[in-house]
């Protein structure tokens, strides 16, 4: 909760600094809703939404849909799954966010992409995939940031791919 | 019968017994000694290897592109911002320590590194704020007088810490409004990249702290074409290529930054088809004006990609002067390039596996591939 009330304090602070400026406002909006989201979202059980095909392989490999904007260690490789941290590790309160097709359902999807924090890297199933990915200056679509920046310990472990929802065309 | 075997054995004696009278003398006692750094070199490169596999490890390898030796080591915590000081004398490294290595309170500290030496020379202790991101000439940056020290911070809120390296302190820090980086540029002034496209300049008064501001007009399109941070020094300033391939050249000689018409590194033929892509995008010698990129052929998505060739360019004609494919020297795909000053220049080469290799920057004849040099070297840096 420390790393929460640090967050939003640099938020707020953030925001009384910047009313004028509108991309950012978007910027750190996008952030903040896909950390509020987190408890709402739908929890990955396997369904048939979910399920893997021969094409883009199963949470454990790179090519898995889910991880379509990822760059680090897949936490499925590392003790947790596609959605969850690992035993003992801290999932990051903001995200980077991507679009993703399932080819499971045909949809599109928007996904979270939480680091899990705490512990060193896991050093097992690195993935650096990249669609739509955008540099630093559109931090919210940047996969390159240590987004355990904010956390207590904010030593990077892992990363998961949490469905956000369907993207709206 | 037995006198043929007998004689064998006595004559094998007897050539042993000669040969342990001539054996050479025992080597001499050594001194225990600390070795001493040769005179810096051209072709010495710093190379940052993030030790992504356990990232608390990062460190700088010091590596010499005539002898092909390791030539020592600048060790960089976490997710280190990395640089070099105007006259090459000193390293600087800005990272984050845990209290109990990998977890526990944080200390994030700017860390100076002797040259000449390789021992660290002093500290500035940081605000738990600077970038932790993927490595750019632009995470931290001297003024170029080095009077000044820039480090980036993003928390997610985006500004810079001012410090003055000379007296170990942190003067200020200034809000950036969302615009990252430090861009060093005359005595005085910063410009950080904006998610419009823009350039964000704050000039600095002599204590350190904002004396002016100013937004440049947009310079690329983050939707349609976004442009890699990693931004290549030229002689007015630096170059920063696009995703599609784009060289956008940003003269910071003014008294603002000027835009020159952007040129394509990819006929319309290969637009779309090849592209750069890389952790360190590109290099350039300056005095003979060259421009070095690994390219590939892929989509969108793929920026990170590295290169199967690294293509040249003469950056005053824009025209390609040669195209070297690494995969024919057996070489993984190109993560970062970079290239010596002198006028025998030496381009290296960090692969996808951790080699790095080295190339007559003139004829691209590859003369050696240092195996794994580090785990993971994304940026070379060079004097």
């Amino acid at each position: 909760m420390r790393s929460l009330d640090h967050l939003f304090e640099h938020s707020s602070r953030s925001l009384a600094r910047r009313t004028s400026r509108r991309s950012l406002l978007a910027s750190l909006g996008q952030l903040l809703t896909g950390a509020a989201l987190l408890p709402l979202l739908p929890v990955d059980r396997g369904g048939r939404a979910w399920a893997s095909d021969a094409k883009s392989g199963g949470p454990e490999t790179c090519e898995y849909w889910k991880y379509c904007a990822i760059d680090g260690f897949l936490c499925s490789c590392c003790g947790g799954t596609s959605s969850s941290c690992p035993p003992g590790t801290a999932s990051s309160p903001i995200t980077w966010i991507g679009t993703c097709h399932n080819p499971g359902d045909g949809r599109d999807y928007i996904v979270s992409y939480n680091d899990c924090c705490g512990k060193t890297s896991c050093g097992n199933c690195e993935c650096n995939r990249n669609e739509r990915e955008k540099p630093v200056y559109r931090p919210s679509r940047n996969n390159d940031l240590n987004w355990c920046m904010a956390n207590a310990d904010s030593n990077y472990h892992c990363t998961v791919s949490v469905i956000l929802g369907v993207a709206e065309k | 019968m037995r006198s043929a075997p007998l004689r064998s054995a006595a004559t094998l004696c007897l050539t042993l017994s000669v040969l342990a009278h001539a054996a050479p003398p025992p080597l001499p006692a050594e001194h225990l000694t600390v070795q001493q750094l040769p005179p810096k070199s051209p072709h010495w490169v710093y190379v940052y290897d993030e030790a992504f596999n356990n990232e608390i490890d990062a460190r700088v390898h010091l590596f010499d592109g005539d002898s092909y030796r390791r030539l020592g080591q600048i060790d960089a915590g976490f997710t280190p911002s990395v640089n070099l000081s105007p006259d090459g004398a000193t390293t600087v490294v800005a990272t984050t320590y845990f209290a109990r290595g990998s977890r526990g309170a944080r200390t994030d500290v700017v860390e100076f590194t002797d040259n000449a030496t390789l021992a660290t020379s002093g500290e500035i202790v940081l605000p738990p704020k600077r970038v932790e991101t993927a490595p750019s000439l632009f995470n931290i940056a001297y003024s170029p007088d080095g009077h000044f020290l820039y480090v980036a911070y993003v928390t997610p809120a985006a500004s810079f810490g001012v410090l003055d390296p000379a007296h170990g302190k942190v003067l200020g820090e200034i809000d950036t409004a969302g615009c990252v980086l430090v861009i060093p540029w005359g005595p005085d002034r910063v410009s950080s990249i904006c998610e419009s496209g823009r350039l964000l300049t704050v000039t600095l008064d002599a204590q350190g702290h904002e004396a002016a501001r100013a937004l440049s007009e947009p310079f690329f399109d983050p939707d349609l074409d976004p442009v890699f941070v990693q931004g290549i020094p030229t002689t007015r300033g630096y170059a920063f290529l696009s995703f599609l391939g784009e060289v956008h050249e940003v003269d910071l000689s003014g008294a603002r930054p000027a835009f020159a018409q952007p040129w394509s590194l990819v006929s319309p033929a290969e637009q779309g088809r090849w592209r750069p892509g890389a952790d360190q995008v590109g290099a350039i010698h300056r005095a003979l004006g060259r421009l070095y990129v690994p390219m590939h052929q892929g989509g969108e998505g793929t920026h990170k990609d590295g290169g199967t060739e690294i293509w040249v360019f003469e950056m005053a004609s824009h025209r390609r002067l040669a195209r070297w494919p690494v995969q024919a020297a057996g070489l993984s795909r190109v993560l970062a390039v970079q290239v010596s000053q002198d006028p025998a220049p030496i381009l290296f080469a960090a692969t996808n596996a951790a080699d790095v290799a080295v190339f007559d920057a003139l004829s691209g004849k590859l003369r050696h591939v240092e195996k794994h040099l580090g785990q993971t070297p994304w940026m070379m840096l060079n004097p």
